[in-house]
């Protein structure tokens, strides 16, 4: 797995400000300290330092906290800068919408306006989690920020999926209705709609795929991100296509092109969803094959010393760092230091990073 | 885990009662346990492959919330059918929007269902902890659905406020909105009513309190006083000691310690009977559910006084949005608490009523601990945690016997039952 990080993947040109954050999670004696402390054994086990520092700055005021997001925009790397950038063009784009609608009494300009804004408070969230992933581990998270990354892009899925359904009932209502007249006006917004949704997804275009490997965390939330401005932009243009196709004549234009959309959107976000799912429910890694765990079991067990393998239960952090546990009995008065760092290396080839071993004696 | 006899359960006849008086402020009394070292060292480790991370023990738990929650679906579909009957004859859109939101609360109550249910599966390989974190994310979906529909609710105001031809009926929308208030008062008394009359062995009360997180692992269940005992089963134990109470249901009175506070008083005196324990922590989903048409009936009173104000003085419809604008983020506070569990939960946090800094001061002075490190208390569901770290130990000392001194510690203590512990020699 430490080999595989280091795989060139496609070529993009983001810069890693503080270093080549891709071996950030290859293998390393401590997940909290990367340097290891220096130790007279050179056992790699003993390196791991200390419990967590108490006197880390825990910014427990939201003010605080909103203060170090902003600052970790402002010095933040390049995809945070222009997610920043696409959901400030978002928002004032929307608060003119929902003036102009509110002035001009056109309903229609007024639930864009809604939507677009609820879509920026997800954009925005998933922007908080890539400024706050960066920060270390602390005393009540004891595993580090990275997590919260999956969960913005597991929220932007859900958000696209509650889309891709209230597109669905959109179309039953036109279908059901037959008043096909009121998405005319709606043209001009559609059309800026569509152009920043598109200058977002030049943005994030190397993500702009369905099936994605994720290696880092915040491989998720950048995917999460491009499939909303994606969505967003295929809604814009479908109903920019519905209004041409009823222009020319075409009867029931909005159903067929709302539900296509939504099924579009529908099939676009799925596969972001049962992974980052798979990950918040604590299944196991998914890019080890469960057979791989069996092998390892076995080889354990197949040491003379011990006796038996039990409760082996590993689970994903985020994409790329896996954390596990097993226990082991062994017999009496063995050396418990080449078991562990033999467990330890044979689980360390799999791509399990942070393993706690627990030795019975029979 | 197994149950330890001792010679004070072999008649069972014994009346034993304990009344103590417990201040309400000060630590509660730590009892030590009547262990009973066991050499084959099936203290420490579970048996089987999925422990008790399969649920089968709070199946009781489980299948009554499931039983409210499903008479709540019943009657939400029914009021919902009796609606959108009604909106059709009378022709008129507010009532089937009423029977709309009516509609998202049969989804949310879908939701929360069937995360009860999934969450009983049994654990598979690739599955290893459980099901247990179907719960959190069914109760995440739900409150982002109460957030959208308090949107939508936004929304729709401000139509009503763009529409402003005469469209806006207020007796009407009062009165729409008076039903649906009725329907989710019912709703909500039928979901937040923790009380223990729904456990088949009708044992005395469990008291329900308001929020859904609970101080009760540290120190807030009952405990055991040689003879009286309870069974803990939220965790999987089985501490200690079991009367048979076949005739007498008085047979055993405790005075019980309840942290939270609660409009009884602070000493309560509980009956139990057989093998129930008090749960005074509200299963995550059924109280999403129940935020779910809390929520509902404070926006049902916020259309309603906007609703009476519009009828009595027509011309001040800005009145309806301000409402609607207020009430609405009157809903959004009400979830942030669960919203922050639920945050917490998913960040593999410590959970709140863990206090790890005690906890490694505990092991650290332990004869034989020189260090503990990799410390990492995490929960599964919001009932449910887990502990791995790293101790090291003197070269001399004896690893068995700390392990077990520290695995007992921990769950004596802190009642985090799923426990591993590397032992490492310096």
């Amino acid at each position: 797995m430490g080999m595989q990080q280091k795989k060139e993947k496609e070529s993009f040109s983001y810069q890693f400000p503080d270093g080549d954050r891709r071996l950030a999670f290859s293998r390393q004696p401590s997940f909290l300290y990367p340097s290891p402390s220096p130790s007279p054994s050179p056992n790699p086990l003993m390196q791991r330092s200390h419990s967590f520092t108490r006197s880390d700055s825990k910014d427990s005021t939201s003010i605080l906290l909103m203060l170090a997001a902003l600052r970790a925009v402002a010095n933040g790397s390049r995809p945070i800068k222009r997610l920043a950038l696409m959901i400030s063009l978002n928002v004032a784009y929307s608060m003119i919408e929902l003036l102009f609608g509110l002035f001009t009494g056109r309903v229609g300009l007024v639930s864009d306006a809604f939507h677009l804004t609820f879509g920026c408070g997800i954009l925005t969230f998933s922007l908080f989690a890539m400024a706050m992933s960066r920060r270390k581990p602390d005393e009540t998270y004891t595993y580090g920020y990275k997590r919260l990354e999956v969960l913005a892009a597991f929220t932007n899925a859900l958000f696209l999926l509650f889309l891709s359904f209230s597109l669905a009932v959109e179309a039953l209502h036109a279908f059901m209705q037959d008043e096909s007249e009121h998405k005319h006006y709606l043209i001009v917004s559609a059309v800026t709609n569509l152009l920043v949704n598109l200058l977002g997804v030049w943005f994030f275009r190397s993500y702009a795929r369905v099936n994605i490997v994720y290696w880092k965390p915040e491989d998720m939330n950048y995917h999460s991100v491009c499939l909303h401005v994606l969505a967003d932009s295929i809604r814009s243009a479908g109903l920019i296509l519905a209004s041409w196709f009823l222009t020319l004549g075409v009867e029931n234009a909005e159903v067929l092109c709302l539900g296509i959309v939504s099924v579009a959107v529908f099939m676009l976000v799925l596969p972001l969803f049962k992974a980052t799912g798979s990950i918040l429910l604590q299944i196991s890694p998914s890019n080890i094959h469960p057979s791989a765990f069996n092998k390892c079991s076995r080889q354990i067990a197949a040491l003379e010393e011990v006796l038996e393998v039990s409760q082996a239960r590993f689970w994903e952090l985020v994409p790329g760092y896996s954390v596990g546990s097993v226990s082991i009995k062994v017999k009496n008065g063995v050396n418990e230091d080449q078991i562990l760092q033999h467990v330890n290396g044979l689980y360390n080839d799999l791509g399990i990073q942070d393993l706690t071993v627990q030795i019975d004696y029979m | 885990m197994e149950r330890k006899n001792s010679p004070a359960s072999a008649s069972p006849s014994q009346v034993i009662e304990v009344n103590i008086d417990i201040d309400p402020d000060a630590d509660p009394p730590t009892i030590p346990p009547i262990t009973n070292p066991s050499p084959t060292g099936d203290s420490k480790a579970c048996r089987g492959g999925t422990c008790d991370l399969s649920y089968t023990k709070d199946s009781h738990e489980r299948f009554a919330s499931m039983r409210k929650l499903i008479i709540a679906v019943v009657l939400c579909i029914i009021f919902m059918t009796v609606e959108v009957i009604g909106g059709i004859k009378a022709n008129s859109l507010a009532i089937l929007t009423d029977a709309a939101h009516l509609l998202s609360d049969v989804a949310a109550f879908m939701i929360s269902l069937f995360s009860l249910w999934a969450a009983g599966w049994e654990a598979t390989p690739r599955q290893s902890y459980g099901f247990f974190r179907i719960e959190i994310l069914g109760a995440l979906v739900s409150i982002q659905m109460i957030w959208l529909l308090a949107g939508i609710l936004v929304y729709e105001a401000i139509v009503r406020l763009i529409h402003d031809n005469g469209e806006v009926k207020g007796f009407l929308m009062f009165a729409v909105s008076a039903f649906g208030l009725v329907v989710n008062i019912v709703m909500a008394v039928l979901l937040g009513h923790d009380h223990g009359h729904s456990h088949s062995h009708g044992h005395g009360h469990e008291h329900g309190h308001g929020h859904g997180h609970s101080h009760e692992h540290g120190h807030g269940h009952s405990h055991e006083h040689g003879h009286g005992h309870d069974h803990s089963d939220e965790h999987g134990h089985a501490h200690g000691h079991e009367h048979e109470h076949d005739h007498d249901h008085d047979a055993n009175t405790m005075t019980t310690y309840f942290h939270h506070d609660h409009h009884h008083n602070k000493d309560v005196k509980e009956q139990l009977i057989k093998k129930e324990k008090k749960k005074s922590k509200r299963n995550v989903n059924v109280h999403s559910a129940y935020l779910h048409v809390l929520g509902d009936s404070i926006q049902s009173i916020g259309v309603m006084i906007g609703g009476a104000i519009i009828w009595y003085k027509p011309e001040w419809k800005i009145i309806d949005l301000i409402c609607t604008l207020i009430f609405s983020v009157i809903v959004l506070f009400t979830t942030i608490k669960m919203l922050r569990n639920i945050l917490e939960v998913l960040m593999e946090s410590t959970p709140r009523e863990i206090d790890a800094t005690q906890l490694e001061k505990g092991l650290c002075t332990m004869d034989g601990v020189v260090a503990v490190h990799e410390l990492h208390i995490w929960a599964i569901t919001v009932g449910k945690v887990l502990l791995a770290c790293h101790v090291t130990i003197a070269p001399d000392a004896d690893a068995d016997v700390i392990l077990d001194q520290v695995i007992g510690y921990i769950k004596r203590d802190f009642n985090i039952s799923h426990v591993t512990i590397q032992i490492e020699r310096q």
